[in-house]
Formats: C-alpha cells, sequence, structure tokens
C-alpha cells in the first residue's frame, strides 16, 4: 500500500535547452499499475529515476503517502522500492539465488533466514528453484534474465514498483507471456507499479492507468478507455492509435456498444461487461443470434448486436474527430 | 641434473642453497609486484576518473617497459647502492605498463547498469564497491598481474648482478666456474617458477571468474 504523488515536478539537466521533466503533476494510488507512456526522449526515465532518488527534481515534490521522498533517507528508501530495468542488470558473479537475495543480503540478514522466501520468489516468476537457484546469469536467456531480475526487485516485497521497459528486449512472444504473468502477479501482489513503456499496446494491455508525455510534459493521464475514447488532443490520438478501428475493438469494453432498446429477454448467450468490442463481435458471429445480453455481476444490463457495435465504433470515431 | 638432484644443494640456511635462492627470487618478486601495485592502483583510478590523464600515463609507463633492464639498475647505483632497492625499482616501473591497463580496463568493462541497480536497491557506495566493482574487477586485474608476476619472475634473474641474491645466481656462478650444470640447474628453476606462478595466478583468476569467461590479459 502507497501511493505516488508527483507535484509539479521538473526535472533540468544542466546544458539542456528544454527540462527533460517539466512540471509534471499527478497521482499514482496505491496498487494500481500506472504506466509511463511517450516516444523516446519524453522524460519517462528521468521522471521515474526520481521516486527512488537516483536523481532528485529541480523544482517540485514526489510523495509516497504523502511524505516528500527528499525527506527521506536514500538508502532507506531505495531498499523499499523494487527497480526492474530493461538492460537486467543481473549481478553476473552471484548466482541466480544470490541474486535475488541481495537485498536481504544488504541488509545482513543471514542466507538461511531468506532461503524459503527466494525459492517462494523463483517460483512466482515462474522459474524452478532446483534447476535455477545455482545458476549463473551468463546461463539464463533473455526472458529467464529478466524473471529473476523482478523475483530480486521483489525480495524485499516492497510496497513500490518501479519498471524501466523492463520487456523492452525480449522477442515479442516472450514479451506477451510475461506481461500476461505480471498481470497474474499482481492478483497476488498488490504493488504500486510505475511502468515505463513506449508500446501503446503494452501500455493498453497493463495499464489500469496511462500517463502520456511528451517533451517532458505530462499531456494526459486517464484510464486505457479514457485515452481511447476521449484522447486529450490530436497527439494523445494519433499516438494510441485511437482512430484504429482495430484498436479500439481490442481494448474498449463492450458497455460502450449497448443497444439503446434495452434488455431483450429473448436473446439466448449472455457476455459480461468487461467483454471487448473485439470478443463480442466474435461471440456474435459465433453464436448466429442476433442479440447477446451483456452482464454485470450476473444482472443483465443490456444487450449488443452487430448494429450497436458498429454505431458506437461510427459514434466514437466522429466524437474523436470532432 | 646432476646438479639440482644433489641433496647437499637445497640445504636450508645456506645463503646459495637451491632453496634460499628460491626464497630469495619470489621474495624479491613479491615485492616488486605489490608495490608495483600499490603504485598503479591509484594512477588507474585517477585515469578511469580523468580519461585524459590515461594517454600520458600509459606513453609514459611503455617508455620505461622499454628501457634494458640492465642499463636501468646500473644507472640507479650512483644513487641506491648495490641493494635491493636497485633492483625493486626498476621491477616495479617495468609492472607499470600491463598493471595500470589491465586494472582500468577491468573497471571499464564493468556494465555501468549493474552499477546503477546496485545503487538502486539501496546499496551504500562502500557496498557498491566492494560487493560489485572489486569482484567483477578482479579477475581481469588478476589477469595483468600475472602478466606482471611472470615478467618480473624473469628479470629478477639478473639482481645477483647488483648484490642481490635470485636463482640468477646460479646462472652468473655457473659461467665463471665453467659449471654447465649449475647454469642449466638456474635456468630450468627460473623457468619452472615462471611457469607454475602462472599457474597458480591462472587457477585464482578462475577462482575469482565464477560465472563469467575467463578473461585474456589486457598486453
Ligand atoms: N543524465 C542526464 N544528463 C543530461 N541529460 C539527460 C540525462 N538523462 C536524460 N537526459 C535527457 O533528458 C531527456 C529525457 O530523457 P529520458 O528520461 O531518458 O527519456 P525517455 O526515458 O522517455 O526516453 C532527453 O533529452 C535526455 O537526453
Ligand atoms: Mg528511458
Amino acid at each position: 500500500m502507497a501511493s505516488i504523488t508527483f507535484s509539479q515536478v521538473t526535472k533540468r539537466f544542466p546544458g539542456a535547452d528544454r527540462p527533460a521533466v517539466d512540471t509534471v503533476s499527478f497521482t499514482v494510488p496505491a496498487d494500481e499499475i500506472c504506466m509511463l507512456l511517450g516516444t523516446s526522449g519524453s522524460g519517462k526515465t528521468t521522471l521515474l529515476r526520481m521516486v527512488n532518488r537516483l536523481g532528485d527534481p529541480t523544482s517540485g515534490q514526489v510523495l509516497i503517502d504523502g511524505v516528500p521522498t527528499t525527506e527521506q533517507d536514500p538508502i532507506h528508501l531505495r531498499r523499499g522500492i523494487g527497480y526492474v530495468i530493461q538492460q537486467v542488470g543481473l549481478f553476473p558473479h552471484l548466482t541466480v539465488e544470490d541474486n535475488v537475495r541481495l537485498v536481504p543480503s544488504i541488509t545482513g540478514e543471514p542466507a538461511a533466514k531468506s532461503r524459503p522466501r527466494v525459492e517462494a520468489l523463483l517460483r512466482l516468476v515462474g522459474l524452478p528453484p532446483a534447476e535455477y537457484r545455482r545458476r549463473y546469469p551468463s546461463q539464463l536467456s533473455g526472458g529467464q534474465a529478466q524473471r529473476v531480475g523482478l523475483a530480486r526487485a521483489l525480495a524485499a516485497d516492497p510496497a513500490i514498483l518501479l519498471m524501466d521497459e523492463p520487456f523492452g528486449s525480449l522477442d515479442a512472444i516472450t514479451r506477451g507471456r510475461m506481461q500476461q504473468e505480471l498481470l497474474r502477479m499482481q492478483q497476488e501482489l498488490h504493488k504500486t507499479i510505475l511502468f515505463v513503456t513506449h508500446d501503446v499496446d503494452e501500455a493498453l494491455t497493463l495499464g489500469d492507468r496511462i500517463a502520456v508525455l511528451a517533451e517532458g510534459r505530462l499531456v494526459q493521464v486517464g484510464t486505457p478507455v479514457e485515452l481511447l475514447a476521449t484522447p486529450a488532443n490530436a497527439f494523445v490520438r494519433r499516438l494510441m492509435g485511437a482512430d484504429s478501428i482495430v484498436r479500439q475493438f481490442e481494448y474498449l469494453p463492450v458497455t460502450l456498444a449497448l443497444d439503446a432498446a434495452g434488455v431483450r429477454p429473448h436473446a439466448a448467450e449472455s457476455i459480461t461487461a468487461d467483454t471487448t468490442l473485439l470478443e463480442a463481435l466474435l461471440r456474435l458471429i459465433q453464436s448466429e443470434q442476433p442479440a447477446l445480453v451483456v452482464e454485470e455481476a450476473g444482472r443483465p444490463i443490456g444487450h449488443v448486436t452487430l448494429g450497436s457495435i458498429s454505431r458506437s465504433v461510427r459514434r466514437h470515431r466522429s466524437g474523436v474527430q470532432a | 641434473m646432476q646438479y639440482l638432484l644433489d641433496t647437499r644443494h637445497w640445504i636450508l640456511g645456506e645463503p646459495t642453497s637451491i632453496t634460499s635462492l628460491l626464497v630469495a627470487h619470489l621474495r624479491i618478486t613479491a615485492i616488486s609486484v605489490l608495490i608495483g601495485l600499490a603504485v598503479a592502483f591509484p594512477l588507474a583510478l585517477v585515469a578511469v576518473r580523468h580519461t585524459r590523464t590515461y594517454l600520458p600515463l600509459i606513453t609514459v609507463a611503455g617508455i620505461l617497459y622499454t628501457l634494458p633492464s640492465l642499463a636501468f639498475m646500473a644507472l640507479l647505483i650512483p644513487f641506491t647502492g648495490l641493494t635491493a632497492t636497485t633492483v625493486v625499482i626498476p621491477l616495479v616501473l617495468y609492472a607499470q605498463v600491463v598493471l595500470i591497463r589491465n586494472i582500468v580496463a577491468a573497471i571499464q568493462a564493468i556494465d555501468p547498469w549493474v552499477v546503477e541497480v546496485g545503487y538502486a536497491m539501496g546499496m551504500t557506495t562502500r557496498q557498491v564497491q566492494w560487493r560489485v566493482v572489486l569482484p567483477l574487477a578482479l579477475p581481469v586485474i588478476v589477469a595483468g598481474v600475472r602478466v606482471a608476476t611472470v615478467t618480473t619472475i624473469g628479470i629478477a634473474t639478473i639482481a645477483p648482478l647488483f648484490g642481490v641474491p635470485s636463482l640468477g645466481y646460479l646462472i652468473f656462478q655457473g659461467f665463471n666456474t665453467s659449471y654447465a650444470d649449475q647454469v642449466m640447474a638456474g635456468v630450468i628453476l627460473v623457468s619452472a617458477l615462471a611457469i607454475l606462478t602462472d599457474l597458480a595466478l591462472l587457477g585464482v583468476q578462475r577462482l575469482l571468474s565464477r560465472g563469467r569467461r575467463v578473461s585474456p590479459a589486457t598486453a
């Protein structure tokens, strides 16, 4: 349980003509995954590194649970914040096990005490301890190394996890699998995760919330649906690919396409309210029915038809362009 | 071979016995390499921090390395006389080029992301230096120490010319008395010492390189 608040945060590097991060303010609520999305050089990494004080703001404040980070000892602060980066940065001279128990070991915890926890973490990230514990980083694939990196970041059971393009150098299939596993783990772990990416699909897949950065400024922050449905400006619309029917179908929920006529009792099949438009469409086609009932918590809240889906997408596109 | 196998030549406490000369040879080598390291370390750290100093530093060390050892030591006699210092100063200076090069290379080869993660996980600067930088740099530094040590063992052979005992004594004494077997004994012992020391340090390097490739020295 920990929220992160950026309050008027600005970071200026010496010699740069514009700030790397420019008066950014927003809050990441506890236990949420917040994606920092933007093109290369937009200030995502700089913003992330201010949370664990690898860099301090030139002005403004980062607050964790309301306490400014600059009032906390950086060493102590960092031991309570997990850090995962694209380059992984495993210690090549330590075994997988010793890499994972690094934070406990620097605080002086004996190996025997952290052993069960290390094994549980390796299992959590999908690496059977018996097989991987004694390996060195050079004996791991890219995906396995990043799993170890994640286990290491979780070792001290931090409330906050900072992830800087952690899956950026993995192949598409491995990346997709890791994204799904992160979501699975988050259901157990309930960490506050700040996750940097330049990949819109990754942001839409993982984010409870997405903060869009451009040239150091916060352009928009909102849920994936909000960003797709009501992009703040042309930049966000283009970045999100909000005009793309495919993307809308993939990420927008079926509740945006309910038929105005209310519940039709004779529709035989039902779907849940969090179903995407794409899934709803496929189900409609497969079922060969004119309509599907949409249920929320087991209660029907409306229905969708091919017509209502197509109208919603058209309405949505014209709304965006208006 | 006769000379080597004769147990009378191995008597402990006898100043010119093989045993005493071997110990003396090892001692002069160890002293030179250790002082060499003590000098090279701070110089290398300066070169890492201020990259512009590296080229002048390594150029001077390189020029020193090319000086003929016999002439170098002879030049020192007016200042330091026929003492171990006369032998050790050139040996220390010869080792600089390979030691500085390897220490600098060892530190520069460390993945900066590993250091960044160290700090990000809450390591103190001291913990980063002792738990990350040093263990990662050591194998490459030892590779340099290997080269420096073997070179030093070779040059220390001429130490007896300056009144300092080493295995070279057997060679010079053998020449003076036309005792070929003694000369051969000296040559064999110096070579064996160099080879065995090299293997021992290779073992150390292997041990320190766990999890990684064993790197050759940057010569
Ligand atoms: N240590 C630094 N010194 C100077 N400029 C930097 C430093 N780190 C980042 N920058 C600059 O700040 C801007 C934002 O960089 P960064 O936060 O790394 O962007 P992103 O992670 O979104 O790609 C860039 O223009 C970059 O060149
Ligand atoms: Mg970045």
